[in-house]
């Protein structure tokens, strides 16, 4: 996937290529601490997409997802100057939007809405709903909006640190090197972190996996 | 739904689910609005002055921090290598300190010290009274003062005997006796 791969380049060794994604950031954020403020909208143009996606599957709401989405870029453009380079910028603003959405998910515990988003044209046409369609053509949407709810439900009753996990890893197609420096973690937390989130999703969409 | 789950599910697995989610994705209508009300948002964040808590927090999260530590060591410091000096001996009453400026008198250079604190806590000791002792005795006067007595004898030395509760500041001056004025301090 497109999105999967330009965020996979951000940690691609330095040897692939003169200058990493990372370096690319840096150069930009160095602009924009230096007072280039405009600089700044490359980076969000570059990542809200993915940004918007993690916290979106995290939260299962779409204008939760646009609200923190802001936020997140918000922080990160009020700390910049604070930033010293140490990690990628892509590693530091997934980490903003990781625990933004963690503590906005604490203080929403109590209360849980899902609204969808749209799901973009072009997966219609993959194997996956057309397995799903094969039967019957006429039913591809409801069949369509009955996953996704499903999706979103099953995800919702992971705890918020499963969630992200399974979000990071098999939706955004991070490593479990690269999950585990953004939330902090060991890779072996996150190991088991994923392999218990998956058996749970396992469980609950036992009905279209059998 | 007509089809059964059942149905589908040799060809489809967690991962492949999964990864149906990446097709939810917003159209461009919603990311033009998200970047009007991004902009919208970082501009007042250029222009609103934060709360002052988080000033603060700010503050202290750099230089200020460091200078409140180092004032707070500093006092800290001070506390423990001055403090002391103000301090008396024994805290069980109090302390008498006579007053040099009454009993010193103008010209007296030479000067006579005694200690009697091994003595005194024998006798304190026996008599079962730890709360008080004479720390220290001290004479300034000159050599040609023909006035001068040194006389530190169980005078001086009655005052340790006596209980600290009854003990007055007018009863160490009597029985602290000088033919000279001088210097005497009691600490108990």
């Amino acid at each position: 996937m497109a999105t999967t791969d330009s965020v996979s380049k951000a940690f691609a060794p330095a040897q692939d290529a003169p200058l990493t994604e990372r370096d690319l950031d840096w150069a930009v954020v160095q602009r924009v601490q230096a007072g280039n403020v405009a600089a700044f909208d490359q980076l969000v143009q570059k990542y809200r997409e993915h940004i918007f996606s993690v916290i979106y599957n995290m939260t299962s709401n779409r204008e939760d997802a646009s609200d923190l989405t802001q936020e997140t870029f918000i922080k990160a453009f009020q700390a910049i100057a604070r930033f010293k380079g140490k990690s990628s910028f892509f590693t530091w603003i997934y980490r903003i939007a990781i625990n933004s959405t963690m503590t906005f998910l604490k203080k929403r515990s109590r209360r849980r809405y899902i609204s969808y988003e749209n799901i973009n044209e072009e997966v219609h046409s993959t194997d996956i709903i057309e397995s799903l369609t094969a039967k019957n053509r006429s039913e591809k949407g409801a069949i369509v909006h009955e996953l996704q709810e499903k999706l979103n439900d099953s995800l919702q009753k992971l705890s918020p640190k499963h969630r992200t996990v399974v979000v990071l890893h098999e939706i955004e197609g991070l490593s479990h090197v690269e999950i585990a420096e953004i939330t902090k973690a060991s890779v072996g937390t996150v190991r088991s972190r994923l392999h218990y989130a998956k058996q749970q999703l396992q469980s609950y969409l036992q009905d279209y996996l059998g | 739904m007509a089809n059964h789950p059942q149905e589908r599910q040799a060809e489809i697995n967690l991962e492949d689910l999964l990864r149906l989610k990446r097709s939810e994705r917003p159209s461009d209508q919603f990311w033009n609005e998200f970047d009007q009300e991004l902009h919208q948002r970082m501009l007042q964040t250029l222009v609103k002055k934060d709360p002052w808590y988080l000033q603060l927090m700010r503050g202290f999260s750099g230089r200020i921090l460091q200078n409140t530590a180092l004032a707070a060591a500093a006092v800290v410091i001070g506390v423990v290598l001055v403090r002391p000096a103000f301090q008396p001996m024994a805290s069980s009453t109090g302390a008498i300190a006579m007053d040099s400026a009454a009993v010193v008198p103008s010209g007296n250079t030479a000067m006579a010290g005694l200690m009697y604190g091994s003595d005194l806590d024998a006798v304190a000791s026996e008599l079962s009274m730890t709360d008080y002792y004479a720390d220290a005795i001290s004479v300034e006067t000159n050599s040609d003062d023909v006035n001068f007595i040194r006389d530190f004898e169980m005078e001086s030395m009655q005052v340790a005997s006596y209980d600290a509760s009854v003990y007055m500041t007018e009863s160490a001056q009597a029985r602290v006796s000088f033919a000279s004025a001088g210097v005497a301090s009691l600490v108990y």
